[in-house]
């Protein structure tokens, strides 16, 4: 009974985590691909990644909120703390960070890269500051480890609010309450809805990030020129916010026209080979490649959903058959026992039908007692009981961010739903198991009873 | 007390065991009238049983006729046997065969539960019939709380339930110590006395036997003999010439055979140990039926 009901329970649980990766990746990469196309000119300079990283704050991690997770990279601030997000790491089901948003995911000296403006053909260069804020989630392996990990909760996205945002796709554009950043705007931010909703805050309001208080002025819609959790605010207020005065985490290079977009790629990694250079075509076939993949992966994600649906509905007809057949035996036993009870029983006078709706009884209760314990043993073990017997939906097994779209097992529960469906087939196998006992055990010829011993 | 409960013409019964068909009732006649106490003897093999089983329903004869109640039971459907046996008859078994799971009361039950007997009235019932057989007070007791006596009453108060016609025993004191079987043999006596219930025993036992008033004997699948038992002086019918009595009388003033004691065994309430009494039956039959008493030392 406990295996029929971890069984479902575990399904569920694979099912509803492969629907939510399937809906968050399709809106991102819709949203992403129009973002993109609006910024074609746009190449993004950033320091390569360092493992899979990004830099970012974790609340929980902390005794101080800016105390480092890991060592800093040499010559940085040591309140920067590599995490998962923050960095141009594709992370699909968790799109905290701009995944693709083409941040740098180490911080860079800002001066240090003063000489790509000079580039012929650069009509301007965006110094960009990204930053995630997030709270560690512990996440259990189908093998039972656990690890840490930072989900991101919103990301700080500083960008320069001078004469260059006029030009440039830098800020959103689909504002849809306040007004956007303006020039020299300071102690400000620009929220997105998801930001919103976050904090619980319109425009007119106070977010406090970091300890610091900030005015809400905008709102915008979330298919604009970064994803769905980066809120907005002056550069320089990003920088002394994070403690990171001098620092930012990419560079947005603007070509004068399309044309030009390759050479000036070329000759950016000619400049600084340490540079990873991303030009929007090259993030479009990225975002092209991502797709692709996650279309296999879905398919692969449903292969073996299918694989559990079928492995399940194996277990749970072997665990029916056994039911069905222990009860069969249990219940032929006591009858074989009882032989003379019986006999007793049709001599004074109990017709067929009297003993066997005795017998059918007794299986059901019997097997409904068994149910009632079932449940209870099923409710406690379904975790451990569906991680036993079934194959994990493991789809993105890959590339170390899998622990999101595991189905945690840990998340198994056994519905109220579930507990009925489980004791109505308890009783179901019963009274089919008790049938044929029963039947026997009406048939019994008294006479033959009594000398029974 | 002339009309009859039972009439069997002509029943044979034949069972197959393996090839063989052994033939173990044999065109045998009976009748057993309202009131009457009758015991069925006979050795091992003699078709007792058989006899008996056919008579409760639990068997069914090969040919022949079984009236119970002017009703043939030999032609019943199983369907319709049931309630026969529920409502018709009250058995008692040997080995008591209560349900160990229930208690007394609840054991006595057990034949008025199908039998649209109202729930209210089942526990009443119940008790009056422990009290009948002299269990006051132990209703609520377990089978295996009462003595072997105790149980085979529980039994026949659970015989009683349903005021059947007839109350068959089969070897009611087989299992019991002297002391239980007298007091049996006397509970069944003061039943037939007293409420008039007619009761068909199954016994090795002669001096069980002796304690009824009709002795049928067994042998070969026939009633090879009938003797009239002791059971008969507390009607005040002398048991050997069939004279009526007197009520104070222990010995039969026209044949002159001593059937009791020095008390009179008319009085059932003063009915003696089986014992004494039987042997007073064996010393006036051994005076002048000879057969008698050899039946009932190869009975032994």
């Amino acid at each position: 009974m406990a295996i029929m009901m971890a069984i479902p329970a575990g399904i569920a649980v694979n099912q509803a985590t492969t629907q939510v990766l399937t809906n968050n990746l399709s809106n991102t990469i819709a949203q992403t691909s129009t973002s993109i196309n609006e910024s074609l000119t746009q190449i993004d300079c950033s320091l390569t990644p360092s493992a899979p990283s990004g830099f970012g704050f974790s609340r929980d991690n902390t005794a101080s909120p800016f105390r480092p997770e890991g060592s800093p990279p040499a010559g940085l601030p040591y309140n920067f703390v590599p995490g998962q997000f923050g960095g141009g790491m594709p992370i699909p089901g968790e799109f905290g960070g701009g995944a693709f948003g083409g941040g740098a995911s180490e911080p860079m000296n800002e001066t240090y890269y003063s000489d790509i403006a000079n580039i012929a053909g650069v009509a301007a260069v965006a110094p960009v500051l990204q930053v995630s804020e997030g709270h560690n989630i512990t996440v259990t392996t189908p093998s039972g480890s656990t690890f840490n990990r930072l989900v991101a909760d919103y990301v700080i996205k500083g960008v320069p609010l001078t004469s260059i945002m006029n030009d440039y796709p830098i800020l959103p554009t689909n504002i849809t309450y306040g007004r956007t950043l303006q020039e020299n705007d300071t102690g400000v931010v620009l929220l997105s809805e998801n930001n919103s909703a976050y904090f619980s805050v319109s425009v007119g309001g106070t977010v406090t990030i970091l300890d610091n208080d900030f005015l809400v002025v905008g709102i915008y819609g979330s298919s604009g020129v970064s994803d769905r959790t980066t809120l907005y605010m002056n550069l320089s207020d990003a920088q002394t916010l994070t403690n990171n005065t001098g620092y930012i985490t990419s560079l947005a290079v603007y070509a004068g026209t399309s044309e030009a977009v390759t050479s000036i790629a070329n000759e950016i990694n000619a400049l600084h080979s340490e540079l990873d250079v991303v030009t929007a075509q090259e993030r479009l076939d990225t975002l092209t490649q991502i797709q692709s993949n996650y279309a296999n992966q879905l398919e692969q994600a449903q292969a073996t959903l299918s694989q559990t649906q079928s492995q399940a509905f194996q277990e749970i007809v072997i665990a029916v058959a056994a039911t069905s057949i222990i009860i069969l035996f249990v219940m032929l036993y006591t009858v074989r026992e009882r032989t003379k009870e019986i006999g007793t029983l049709k001599a004074i006078g109990f017709s067929n039908w009297n003993v066997m709706s005795q017998f059918l009884l007794e299986g059901v209760l019997l097997s409904m007692l068994a149910g009632v314990v079932g449940i209870i043993i099923g409710s406690v073990a379904a975790p451990f009981l569906s991680s036993v017997l079934l194959p994990s939906v493991n789809i993105f097994g890959d590339n170390g961010f899998r622990s999101s779209a595991v189905a945690s097992n840990a998340s198994v529960v056994v519905s109220p739903e579930l507990m009925l469906i489980t004791l109505g087939t308890a009783i179901l196998l019963g009274a089919l198991g008790s049938l044929y006992p029963a039947w026997r055990a009406s048939r019994t010829r008294p006479a033959e009873a009594m000398r029974y011993e | 007390m002339s009309e009859t409960v039972l009439k069997i013409e002509n029943m044979s019964k034949a069972y197959q065991l393996g090839k063989r068909t052994v033939q173990a009732l044999k065109n045998l006649n009976l009748q057993v009238k309202k009131g009457e106490f009758v015991a069925i003897m006979g050795p091992s093999g003699s078709g007792k049983t058989t006899l008996l089983n056919v008579l409760g329903c639990i068997d069914k004869a090969t040919s022949g006729k079984v009236l119970l109640d002017n009703v043939d039971i030999a032609e019943m459907s199983e369907s319709k046997l049931f309630k026969i046996r529920r409502n018709k008859i009250g058995f008692v078994f040997q080995t008591f065969n209560l349900l160990p799971y229930l208690n007394a009361r609840e054991n006595v039950e057990l034949p008025m539960e199908n039998n649209g007997t109202p729930k209210s009235e089942r526990s009443g019932k119940a008790r009056e019939l422990l009290a009948m057989v002299g269990l006051s007070g132990r209703e609520e007791h377990r089978p295996q709380r009462l003595s072997a006596g105790e149980q085979q009453r529980v039994a026949i108060a659970r015989a009683l339930a349903n005021d059947p016609s007839i109350i068959l025993a089969d070897e009611p004191t087989g299992n019991l110590d002297n002391k239980n079987k007298q007091e049996i043999v006397k509970l069944l006596a003061n039943l037939n006395l007293k409420h008039g219930t007619t009761i068909i025993i199954v016994t090795h036992d002669g001096q069980v036997a002796a304690h009824t008033e009709r002795m049928l004997f067994l042998s070969d699948g026939r009633i090879s003999k009938e003797k009239q038992g002791l059971h008969l002086a507390k009607k005040l019918i002398c048991p050997f010439c069939g004279s009526k009595l007197q009520p104070n009388d222990h010995k039969c003033i026209s044949c002159g055979k001593v059937f009791g004691a020095k008390k009179n065994p008319a009085i059932p309430e003063e009915t003696e140990g089986i014992q004494s009494d039987a042997s007073q039956v064996f010393n006036s039959a051994t005076d002048g039926n000879s057969a008698y008493s050899a039946s009932f030392t190869a009975e032994g």
